[in-house]
C-alpha cells in the first residue's frame, strides 16, 4: 500500500511539474516565468552575491549574544508547542484534498498508511520552508547548507508535534476531558512555571538595572542572560534547546553533534504519532471539504466566504424592477460586499466621524495631536488609492466565474462594466470621504507655518472629494481590464495557476497597472495645472478658487478617461470568451 | 401518467431560432462546423451526440455567451451578432450546473433578474413560479442553504421570469429527484405548448423521446441529421415505428452499443 501512496505522490508532483513546463510553450506563461524567475533570483541569490562579490556566497553574520539567542529560540519553541495544547478545540483531522478523500478513504488503506502518506506529503512543504527560512534569516555564522538541515529538523519536530498533540487532544476529549479543562491544566502549568522563574529571579539575582536610562540593549541582554543560564529556566528549556541547537551550529562537526538529539526527538514524536489510535477520518473529510470551499472562495475573490459562514444580507437599497439595469449589478455587488455597506451604516459612520473629529480637535488643540491625526487621515486616504482596488474585489474579479450568466443579460457591455465597477468605487470613495471629513475637521489653521484659512481648507477638501472617486474608478478599471483581457493571468475560478510564471505574471500586471494609472493621471494633472494658473490670474489670486478650478478641470479629464475606459472594456466584455483560455 | 409528447406544430408557426453556418473554432480545433437548423414556435428539439460532439458549445453560441467564429444566429428575428440585446431579451439558457450568486437570497435573485430584464410587474409571476417549482418557502434562503435540485429550480425561476420565447437547456435533469424530473418534463411541454421554441441537450435519450418533437444529432461538431422523431427513425431504422432513439443514436453516430 505504501508503494501505491508513493506512486500517487510522486506522479502527482511530476505531472504538475510537467504541466507547468508544457504551459511555458504559451508566451504569456513563458514571459511570466522569465520575469518571476529573475525576480526570485534577484531577491534571493542576487542579494546574497551582491554582498559577497561575484561568484561568492557571503558568510552569515555572527551573533552578538549567541547563548541568549539560542535560549530565546528555545523559549519561542516552548511557547509554540504549548499553544498547540491550548488554542485548538477541534478533533484531530488530517488535511487531504477532496480527490485523496474520495480515493483513499474508501480504499483498503490503513490509518497508519494514511498518516505516513500525510507525513510524506508534508516533507515537501517542510523542505521549502527550511530553504525559505534559511534565506530570510541570515544570522549566526555557519553556512547555508547546515542551516537548511537545522531548520528541517526543527520544522519536522513542530509538524510531528502538531499532529501528535491533535491526536492526544482527541483522546482526551474521548475520555471526557473537555477543552476547557485541558486548557486550564496547560495554562496553569505554564503560569506556575513562569511564576517560579520570576520568583527565583527576584530572590536569587541582583535587581535588574534601569533599562530606560541605558544607552543600548547590552544591560538588558546581560540580565536576560543571567535569567536564562541559572535557576529553573535552563532545566525547563533543556529539551527545546536540544531541538533548536542545530540552527546555531557553526560547522559540520557541531551540526553532527547537535543533530543526534534532534533525530532522537523526531523518532520519539514519530512513535507517538504512529501509535496514537485515534479516528480522524470523519473530521478529516469535513476539514478537506471546508478547505476546498475556502480555496474556491478565495480564488474567486469572495474573501468573505473564507472567514465566516454566510448569512443573508440586508440589501443596501430597495431595487425597483424598472430602470437602468446596471444598477442591479451595483446593488448585487454591494450585497456581496457585506452588511456594513448599507446607507444606514454609512450614515452612522458619518456621524461618528463628525463627532470624533470635533472631540479630537478640541482635545488636541494645544498638543498638536489633531494635526497629527489629520495627517494620518490624509495618509490613509492616499494609501487607500493604492491598496483599495486590490482589496475591494466586488467586481469582475469576483463575477467572472459566473461570466456565462453575465453574458446572457440583455445589456450592452459598457453597462455591465459600469455596474460591476460601481460597487467597489462607491465603497472606496465613501471611506475616503470619511477620512477627508476627519482631516478637514482636524486640520489646524496653519500648516507647517503657512496659514490655512477656512476657505482654503473647504476648497481643498471639496476638490479632493471630487477628484478621488474619479481616480478610484480608473484605478479599479485597470485590474478589471486585466481580468477581462488576460483572464489566465488573474486569479479567477477554481483552478488558478501557481508557480514562478504566475508570480511573474502578477508582477507584470502590477507594474503595468501602476504605469497605466500614472499615465492616465498625467493629462488630468496637466489640465488641472493650466486651470489653476488661469483661475489664479482671473480671480485675483484667490487660492481657494484656483484649487477648485484645478480640481474641476482634472475631474473633467478623469471622467472622460473613465468613460472611454468603460466603453472600451465593455467592448472587451462583449468579445470576452473564457473558453478560449480554458476550452471545455 | 405518461406525458403526451408535444404535437408537431404547423409549418406556418414562426421560426424563433434560426442557425445558419454556425462554426466555432478553439484555436485550430473545430468544436462546431457549419451547423444550420431552425426551431419553430412550439417545437422541442433534442440535441444529442457523443461527448465532445459540440452540444454545449452550440448552446453557448446560440445563447450569446461565446461568439461564434462564423455563421449567423437569430432569436425571434433578432441577429445575435447585430442586435444581441434584443435577442437576449427573448431567450433563456439553463446550463447543466446552476450558476447563482452565493450572496443573494432566492427572493433577491428574482428582484435582480426583474431589474435586468426591466419587468415592472414581476412579483405575481415570481410568486407563481416559486409556487410551481415548490420553493416559495425558501425565499429568504441563500443558494448555499439549498440542495442542488432547489438551486436548479431557482435558476429555472429566474430564467422563466421574463417569459422567454427561445429556451435552451443543457442537461436539464441533472441532480433532480424523480418528482423534479416529472415536473421539469411537464414544464418543458407546457412552455412549448405556450409557443416557446425549445432546444434541449441531453444524454438521457428516453427523456428526449418523451418531450421532443424533433431531434438533431451531432458528431465531431457536425450535424448528422435533424428532423422530426419519425423522420430520423425512418432514416436510421429498418422498422421506423419500432426503433427507439437509443437505437437510432447508435446507428447515426456509428458508436458501438456494446454487449
Amino acid at each position: 500500500m505504501g508503494r501505491a501512496l508513493l506512486y500517487l505522490e510522486w506522479h502527482s508532483r511530476w505531472n504538475r511539474l510537467r504541466a507547468r513546463l508544457q504551459r511555458l510553450r504559451q508566451p504569456k506563461y513563458l514571459f511570466g516565468a522569465v520575469v518571476g524567475g529573475l525576480y526570485f533570483y534577484w531577491y534571493v541569490f542576487g542579494a546574497l552575491r551582491g554582498r559577497a562579490g561575484p561568484g561568492r556566497t557571503p558568510p552569515m553574520p555572527a551573533l552578538e549574544h549567541p547563548a541568549l539567542v539560542e535560549s530565546l529560540a528555545a523559549l519561542v519553541l516552548l511557547v509554540v508547542l504549548l499553544l498547540m495544547w491550548i488554542i485548538p478545540h477541534e478533533r484531530a483531522a488530517l488535511l487531504f484534498t477532496e480527490a485523496e478523500v474520495a480515493f483513499l478513504f474508501p480504499a483498503p488503506v490503513g490509518r497508519r498508511a494514511l498518516i505516513h502518506f500525510k507525513l510524506l506529503k508534508s516533507q515537501a512543504a517542510i523542505l521549502f520552508s527550511a530553504l525559505f527560512m534559511t534565506l530570510i534569516g541570515r544570522w549566526g555564522g555557519g553556512n547555508y547548507g547546515l542551516r537548511v538541515i537545522g531548520w528541517w529538523g526543527l520544522l519536522s519536530i513542530i509538524n510531528l508535534h502538531l499532529l501528535g498533540s491533535s491526536f492526544a487532544r482527541t483522546l482526551l476529549l474521548d475520555r471526557g476531558i473537555s477543552n476547557w479543562r485541558r486548557r486550564l491544566f496547560f495554562l496553569g502549568g505554564a503560569g506556575l512555571a513562569a511564576a517560579a522563574v520570576i520568583l527565583w529571579a527576584r530572590q536569587a539575582l541582583p535587581a535588574p538595572p534601569d533599562f530606560s536610562s541605558a544607552p543600548d540593549l547590552s544591560a538588558l541582554a546581560g540580565y536576560a542572560g543571567q535569567v536564562f543560564q541559572s535557576g529553573p529556566l535552563p532545566w525547563l528549556l533543556a529539551p527545546f534547546r536540544l531541538a533548536v541547537a542545530p540552527l546555531f551550529a557553526a560547522n559540520a562537526r557541531q551540526l553532527c553533534l547537535a543533530f543526534g538529539p534532534v533525530l532522537g526527538i523526531i523518532g520519539l514524536h514519530y512513535c507517538w504519532v504512529i501509535r496514537s489510535n485515534v479516528a480522524f477520518e470523519e473530521a478529516s473529510v469535513e476539514l478537506s471539504q471546508k478547505f476546498a470551499d475556502r480555496i474556491a472562495a478565495m480564488r474567486s475573490g469572495n474573501w468573505q466566504a473564507m472567514s465566516k459562514p454566510r448569512k443573508s444580507k440586508r440589501p443596501p437599497f430597495l431595487l425597483r424592477p424598472e430602470g437602468w439595469p446596471a444598477a442591479a449589478i451595483f446593488w448585487k455587488n454591494l450585497i456581496s460586499a457585506g452588511q456594513f455597506f448599507t446607507g444606514r451604516a454609512w450614515f452612522f459612520l458619518l456621524w461618528i466621524t463628525v463627532i470624533a473629529g470635533i472631540i479630537l480637535r478640541s482635545a488636541g488643540r494645544h498638543s498638536g495631536g489633531g494635526a497629527a491625526l489629520a495627517i494620518l487621515a490624509v495618509t490613509l486616504g492616499v494609501m487607500s488609492l493604492l491598496y483599495g482596488p486590490a482589496i475591494l474585489r466586488y467586481d469582475f474579479r469576483q463575477d467572472l466565474r459566473v461570466a456565462d450568466v453575465l453574458k446572457l443579460y440583455p445589456m450592452p457591455g459598457w453597462q455591465v462594466v459600469l455596474g460591476e465597477i460601481l460597487a467597489p468605487a462607491a465603497i472606496l470613495a465613501a471611506a475616503q470621504w470619511a477620512l477627508l471629513l476627519l482631516a478637514f475637521l482636524l486640520c489646524p489653521a496653519s500648516v507647517g507655518g503657512a496659514p490655512a484659512p477656512m476657505g482654503l481648507r473647504i476648497a481643498a477638501t471639496l476638490s479632493a472629494a471630487l477628484v478621488l472617486p474619479c481616480v478610484d474608478f480608473i484605478a479599479l478599471l485597470l485590474p478589471n481590464a486585466a481580468a477581462l483581457i488576460f483572464p489566465a493571468w488573474v486569479q479567477l475560478g477554481k483552478d488558478a495557476p501557481r508557480g514562478f510564471e504566475t508570480m511573474g505574471q502578477q508582477l507584470i500586471l502590477m507594474f503595468g497597472q501602476i504605469i497605466v494609472l500614472t499615465l492616465s493621471m498625467l493629462p488630468a494633472a496637466l489640465a488641472g495645472a493650466v486651470a489653476y494658473l488661469i483661475a489664479w490670474w482671473l480671480f485675483g489670486k484667490v487660492m481657494a478658487v484656483a484649487v477648485v478650478s484645478c480640481a474641476l478641470a482634472a475631474v473633467l479629464l478623469l471622467a472622460a478617461e473613465a468613460a472611454l475606459g468603460v466603453f472600451l472594456l465593455g467592448k472587451a466584455f462583449e468579445r470576452f470568451d473564457w473558453s478560449e483560455d480554458s476550452p471545455e | 401518467m405518461e406525458i403526451p409528447p408535444p404535437a408537431i406544430p404547423p409549418s406556418a408557426a414562426p421560426c424563433l431560432i434560426e442557425v445558419s453556418g454556425l462554426t466555432k473554432l478553439y484555436g485550430d480545433f473545430p468544436a462546431v462546423t457549419d451547423l444550420s437548423f431552425s426551431v419553430r414556435a412550439g417545437e422541442v428539439i433534442g440535441l444529442v451526440g457523443p461527448n465532445g460532439a459540440g452540444k454545449t458549445t452550440t448552446l453557448r453560441c446560440l445563447a450569446g455567451i461565446i461568439p461564434p467564429t462564423r455563421g449567423l444566429v437569430q432569436i425571434c428575428g433578432h441577429g445575435m451578432g447585430r442586435d444581441p440585446i434584443e435577442a437576449k431579451r427573448r431567450l433563456a439558457f439553463f446550463p447543466d450546473e446552476p450558476r447563482l450568486f452565493d450572496y443573494l437570497t432566492v427572493a433577491q435573485h428574482l428582484t435582480f433578474t426583474a431589474r435586468i430584464y426591466n419587468l415592472p410587474h414581476y412579483e405575481e409571476t415570481a410568486r407563481a413560479l416559486l409556487e410551481e417549482l415548490e420553493i416559495a418557502d425558501k425565499a429568504d434562503k441563500l443558494p448555499g442553504e439549498l440542495s442542488r435540485g432547489m438551486k436548479q429550480k431557482l435558476a429555472i425561476a429566474c430564467g422563466f421570469l421574463h417569459a422567454p420565447s427561445a429556451i435552451f437547456f443543457d442537461e436539464p435533469l441533472t441532480g433532480l429527484d424523480p418528482l423534479g424530473i416529472r415536473r421539469m418534463k411537464d414544464s418543458i411541454v407546457k412552455r412549448a405548448a405556450a409557443g416557446a421554441a425549445i432546444l434541449i441537450s441531453s444524454h438521457l435519450l428516453h427523456l428526449l423521446e418523451e418531450v421532443c418533437s424533433h431531434v438533431l444529432i451531432l458528431k465531431d461538431g457536425r450535424k448528422i441529421i435533424d428532423g422530426t422523431m419519425d423522420e430520423v427513425r425512418g432514416k436510421f431504422s429498418e422498422a421506423a415505428s419500432g426503433a427507439n432513439l437509443e437505437e437510432v443514436f447508435f446507428r447515426a453516430t456509428g458508436e458501438n452499443k456494446g454487449p
